[in-house]
């Protein structure tokens, strides 16, 4: 679904991703772990497609396609996720027809017709119960005045709206307490299937108390360091990220 | 006025005008007219530096041969009737090119409410007085111009605790395209504990007027008004607008004015908050594109403790539009407990476009609270990028975010009809042009 070849990338001219190769495939669910500063936010960066960012050399394809020829709406379309570390606040853009707008996008692209407004509040409704979110979420404005945790399970639902292929979760349980983080976590699961595939950027092994990867990978200094199973998390988790680093 | 100067042959050309106007006038009212020519001989027309008119050149409206008309031009039915809004069809007040028209209005329930000034003031002594004052202290030369050609105003009253629950609309309508100045005046006087709803809204059937209206708003204690204009003249018109409103102990005064901007749209509001717990909310929203203009001139007069002013503007600046703020609050000795504040924002759409802002605030007691801010600012990157994160193109969220700027501005508007003709109007100038 996935394949980064060998990719070097920054931010207004500096290097920051220095060759890195991943292959993600259906179904499967990557983390990527590190230190600050690693890179970890740059590379999700990268795969939405955000303007300030650039890869300097190297390649990302997605189900064959160059992604780094696509704009963040076509990368959007063809099936890929952002979920951000810090959702934006949009005052006066009301939650449920901005997720109705995305969701219409899709069907467009598709071919489709857009879907009728009652229609696709029957959707909403669905997916937020699927979540265990408040009716509220209908009603108010993108992010706005949401508290973090609220924030993150607000990108949980526009990801079930829109049902990716490919979704990439920066940071996703940065600012949630326990009870958050296992309410976004359990969305994220429910929302797995064998067509999908999850890539969990995080710092810490606790999200991975709940979301269960197959593969992890430690970020350091802009490569990947290493790379093996769940059980490399909870090594980090009680060594720390020096023993990565020193032992490459 | 040392700040003045006199360009002899505008004002002129207007005292001229101004001559044939007083062979019609009424006894009573002329005398208003008189005082308020006299005020605006004294006054004289603005140069580029006057403290009131720094942001915008009237050079070319001063400068303008207008005509007067005495009667209302036609005007079809079907055209007044498409911007009557729904729930306002049995109490609408239709000015003429300045002019009440009674054929085109339906003034169901309201009619007892209605005097002509002339008359009004020579039964009620007190507003005589108001008004004359008024009229003598002046000091906004256009408010001056259009008092002193002002023919048929009217005043309408609320008696004490009387209350209309529906909306009233007034609509102006400037039949245009004979280079004529209109003059619309009207007094709204509330008595104690009344309530009214009004919106007002202005539009021209072909441009090249000089619309020129006051409304004075004069609040009893605990009387309360929703106020919404909608300003929707022609492009190639002139729209000035002075709006005074008193308030008595209590009272309350909310007010949104929603411009689509003209060649050069000037609202003028002196506000005067005179007794404790007068309370004051003032917004205020313009999308404009093209060369379309409009300013804001506001003055807030705390001079009683315990009062609440709020205000909150927003303007969308695209090609080479240009808007301006220039809005002080005033807070007198002794009116302590006062709170008040006052935001800003305009969205700029070009490098063209053209924001000036001047927030402004005179504190003589110790003991309030008061704030104000300006921004002036393009879309932001992050919110962009957000929306096309999730499928929206780079055109479709620019376009999501600059309405959504507009809309909670809108959205205040306690009209349902009101805010569903604006978002598919004044927000519909977001689609047609290229955001």
């Amino acid at each position: 679904m996935l394949e980064i070849k060998d990719l070097y990338a920054g931010f207004d001219g500096t290097e920051i991703i220095k060759g890195i190769s991943l292959s993600v495939k259906k179904g499967e669910i990557h983390a990527v772990m590190g230190p600050n500063g690693s890179g970890k936010s740059t590379l999700a960066k990268i795969l939405s497609g955000h303007p300030a960012y650039e890869a300097m050399s190297g390649e990302i394809l997605f189900d064959g396609k160059n992604l780094l020829d696509m704009d963040a709406e076509e990368r959007s379309l063809a099936g890929i996720f952002m979920g951000f570390q810090y959702p934006v606040e949009v005052p006066g853009v009301n939650n449920a027809e901005f997720l109705r707008m995305a969701h219409n996008a899709r069907r467009i692209k598709a071919g489709e017709e857009e879907i009728d407004p009652l229609d696709f509040d029957d959707l909403l409704s669905e997916k937020m119960n699927t979540l265990g979110m408040e009716k509220k979420y209908k009603e108010r404005n993108l992010n706005d005045g949401f508290s973090g945790g609220e924030k993150k399970k607000n990108e949980i639902l526009q990801m079930a709206i829109l049902e990716p292929q490919l979704s990439i979760l920066d940071e996703t349980d940065s600012g949630l307490d326990i009870d958050a983080l296992r309410v976004v976590s359990e969305g994220v699961n429910k929302l797995r299937n064998e067509n999908n595939a999850l890539i969990l950027i995080t710092h810490y092994q606790r999200l991975l108390d709940y979301i269960n990867p197959d593969f992890v990978h430690v970020l350091s200094g802009g490569k990947i360091v290493k790379s093996g199973d769940k059980s490399l998390a909870l090594e980090l988790e009680s060594q720390g990220y020096d023993w990565v680093t020193t032992v490459n | 006025m040392s700040d003045t100067l006199v360009e002899s042959t505008a004002e002129s050309a207007f005292l001229d005008l101004h001559k044939k106007l007083l062979e019609q006038g009424t006894s009573s009212f002329s005398e208003l007219q008189q005082l308020s020519l006299q005020r605006f001989e004294m006054l004289g027309f603005p140069h580029s530096k006057h403290e009131m008119y720094t942001y915008l050149n009237t050079k070319e409206l001063v400068e303008s041969a207008f005509t007067i008309s005495c009667r209302s031009e036609k005007v079809s039915e079907d055209f007044v009737v498409s911007h009557i809004y729904p729930g306002c069809e049995n109490h609408c007040l239709v000015f003429v090119d300045g002019i009440l028209n009674h054929d085109l209005s339906r003034l169901k329930g309201v009619s007892a409410n209605l005097t002509p000034i002339a008359e009004a003031v020579s039964v009620d002594k007190e507003l005589k007085k108001h008004l004359t004052e008024t009229a003598d202290n002046e000091n906004d030369v256009f408010a001056a111009l259009s008092a002193a050609f002002c023919g048929e105003g009217l005043v309408f009253k609320l008696a004490d605790k009387e209350k209309i629950s529906e909306p009233v609309q007034v609509l102006f309508v400037s039949t245009g395209g004979n280079h004529a100045m209109y003059t619309p005046r009207l007094v709204w006087q509330l008595g104690k504990l009344s309530e009214l709803k009004v919106i007002a809204k202005f539009v021209g059937v072909e441009g090249g007027y000089f619309v020129n209206g006051i409304q004075d708003w004069l609040l009893a204690e605990g009387a309360g008004v929703s106020f919404t204009q909608v300003q929707a003249d022609n492009f190639d018109s002139w729209h000035f607008s002075k709006t005074r409103v008193q308030l008595k102990k209590n009272s309350r005064f909310h007010s949104s004015n929603a411009s689509f901007g003209t060649q050069l749209t000037r609202h003028h509001y002196d506000v005067r908050l005179q007794e404790e717990g007068a309370e004051l909310k003032l917004n205020g929203v313009s999308v404009l594109d093209g060369r379309e203009q409009v300013h804001n001139f506001i003055r807030i007069h705390h001079e009683a403790p315990q009062c609440v002013s709020h205000q909150y503007f927003k303007n969308v600046i695209n090609d080479h539009a240009r808007s301006s703020f220039d809005g002080t609050v005033i807070v007198a000795e002794g009116a302590q407990l006062t709170s008040s504040d006052q935001l800003i924002n305009n969205l700029m759409l070009s490098n063209e476009g053209h924001a000036d802002n001047k927030p402004n605030l005179m504190i003589f007691a110790d003991d309030v609270k008061c704030t104000h801010g300006a921004t002036i600012g393009q879309i932001d990157e992050e919110q962009w990028f957000y929306l096309q994160t999730r499928g929206l193109s780079a055109r479709t969220a620019k376009e999501l975010l600059t309405r959504s700027f507009a809309k909670s501005i809108i959205e205040t508007i306690e009209f349902p009809e009101v805010v569903k003709d604006l978002n598919g109007t004044l927000l519909k100038k977001l689609e047609i042009h290229n955001v």
